[in-house]
């Protein structure tokens, strides 16, 4: 009986060590994508992280861990479609973001999803994230991408465990507003679909929360320039 | 969401033709969408080369894609209404309620073999058994800690040549999908009986009077049939006699299955008229020529030498001949 106790402990502490990762890589996800993130909450400690969502047997309680942020001005800009004579005054395409932990560790289906979405929709957030620990059945990730003026993201806790845009060979991606996208194109008197391309499923577009359409900026080491700029269009 | 849930509601109670019409349906929704007289000039504008059937190919493209992702949208919808089934708590998979084995199969009229799979796997993550007419919970028993695989046995009887018994290696996933094997049995007849072709497709073919059967259903038919097949002689030679080879149902049965029948399918941007050549003249035999007594020409070139080959032939044989 002793015997398990510790274990039991230690069980509770890994699981808890790698939610908290999970739990910053998703506050810098979020402050990479322009949310109002404030630097206390960047970079929180394992012992603060342990304090507030540890449930008394020291496990993570996941129903307790809900992120809410607003957009930044800077990221409001960017999403800003450019005015055209259909609409000569746009609104900027983007939102609170909610993001959510699903507690259940098995048995994934459309009821989860369901009730998150109803989430999203009751509290009118425009972009909803959540984060599970198995991957989600195929009916379930569709119902997740159609709930309808809503965008819904799906990550899972493990491919969230590493900041995957921190890695050393992953350059720096940097979201065009579409003012810019316009000034690029002239430049180099390019249309957009004449540009290199990424798809929306690559895995720092999916960081990024990249839509059909933007471009972004990918800046490169270069040995012989110093730094490398190119482009993609993402599809 | 609510128009999108009454609609699809509307529809689950339809056989294919009818339902494929509501996917048809939908069309208009997108004629409203169709591009204004503005957005039609922008778009030629935009492309120097372009000509209004350009733009007619383009809309038509759009079309399908917009059409596919409805009947997409309208089998996601239907796995979410079908986990609803079967409608009472003490429903007995066996003998199902006629209104729920109704909805069952109208609803699955429309599923290809991958949609019903991820239905059964919606249904285990509810809890529930596969076989979309069974309340039960699905199985769990008898299993080990880290179990992956289990042996199943078939009936005596079963094995190679009708000797001993056939041996499964199972993965432990595969059976928990139901709760017993007649369950198992049921969900897989009607597996079988779905079309891999996708919804979108389907066009001819609604006329084909597609029809899905519960393994109850076919049995119920089956003994019939057996007793019938095991008739007399006299039945069997006058079943014989029926076979026809210009039986007009089977073979135009057959000419829809070669894609040979008349009218070029609905919808093809091609249209293909085959005009057969006029041969009223009747064919005459081959008649002897001068140029063909040396052998005649190979597509036009006449061998020299054949001739001296063949002596020489001849005077080789004769010298074997003398030693």
């Amino acid at each position: 009986m002793d015997g398990d106790i510790p274990s039991t402990s230690a069980d509770a502490d890994k699981e808890m060590t790698r939610l908290w990762r999970t739990w910053r890589t998703v506050y810098e996800m979020l402050a990479d994508r322009g949310y109002e993130v404030s630097d206390d909450e960047l970079q929180v400690s394992l012992d603060e992280f342990k304090r507030k969502y540890a449930d008394p047997m020291g496990y993570p309680d996941r129903t307790k861990m809900k992120i809410q942020a607003r957009p930044t001005e800077e990221m409001k800009i960017k999403y800003t479609a450019l005015p055209s004579k259909s609409n000569p005054n746009p609104q900027p395409d983007c939102g609170t973001v909610y993001v959510d932990f699903c507690p259940d560790g098995s048995q994934l289906g459309t009821k989860q999803v369901r009730a998150f979405n109803h989430v999203v929709d009751e509290n009118n957030f425009h972009t909803g994230i959540f984060i599970t620990q198995i991957p989600l059945s195929p009916t379930a990730v569709r119902l997740l991408a159609s709930n309808p003026g809503h965008i819904g993201e799906n990550f899972q806790e493990q491919d969230l465990l590493v900041n995957i845009t921190r890695h050393e060979l992953v350059p720096k991606h940097v979201l065009l507003s579409p003012e810019e996208k316009a000034r690029l194109l002239e430049r180099y008197r390019l249309k957009e679909s004449q540009l290199p391309r990424m798809q929306v499923s690559d895995p720092v577009a999916r960081y990024l929360g990249l839509r059909r359409g933007q471009v972004v900026k990918i800046i490169r080491k270069s040995e012989t320039a110093g730094r490398y700029a190119s482009y993609r269009w993402v599809i | 969401m609510a128009t999108q849930q009454g609609s699809s509601k509307s529809t689950l109670k339809t056989s294919l033709p009818s339902a494929y019409a509501a996917v048809q349906a939908e069309q208009p929704v997108d004629t409203s969408q169709h591009p204004s007289q503005e957005e039609q000039e922008k778009y030629l504008s935009g492309r120097p080369r372009a000509t209004p059937q350009h733009l007619g190919v383009a809309l038509q493209h759009a079309h399908q894609i917009q059409a596919q992702k409805d009947a997409e949208n309208m089998i996601l919808d239907r796995i979410i209404e079908l986990l609803a089934l079967p409608s009472s708590p003490s429903a007995d998979p066996a003998a199902p309620s006629a209104a729920d084995a109704q909805a069952f199969k109208s609803a699955l009229l429309d599923f290809r073999p991958s949609d019903y799979d991820s239905y059964i796997m919606e249904r285990n993550n509810e809890d529930l058994c596969g076989y979309g007419l069974c309340r039960r919970e699905h199985g769990n028993a008898r299993r080990g800690k880290d179990q992956i695989f289990q042996f199943k046995w078939g009936a005596k009887g079963s094995g190679p040549g009708g000797r001993g018994r056939s041996m499964d290696i199972v993965p432990h996933e595969k059976l928990e999908k139901w709760c017993s094997d007649e369950c198992a049995e049921r969900a897989l007849f009607i597996r079988v009986q779905l079309t891999e072709q996708p919804v979108w497709e389907r066009r001819g073919n609604a006329s084909r009077g597609m029809n899905i059967e519960l393994l109850e259903e076919a049995r119920a038919k089956g003994p019939k049939r057996r007793t019938e097949g095991s008739t007399s002689a006299a039945a069997v030679t006058a079943e014989m006699k029926n076979l026809n080879l210009q039986d007009p149902g089977r073979s135009q049965e057959l000419a829809m299955e070669r894609g040979d029948s008349g009218r070029s399918p609905r919808g093809a941007r091609v249209d293909v008229r085959i005009k057969e050549k006029d041969q009223s003249m009747a064919a005459s035999a081959p008649e002897w020529r001068p140029e063909d007594a040396t052998g005649g020409s190979i597509e036009g070139y006449v061998p020299q030498n054949r001739r001296d080959k063949d002596a020489m032939d001849l005077d080789s044989g004769d010298l074997l001949d003398q030693i």
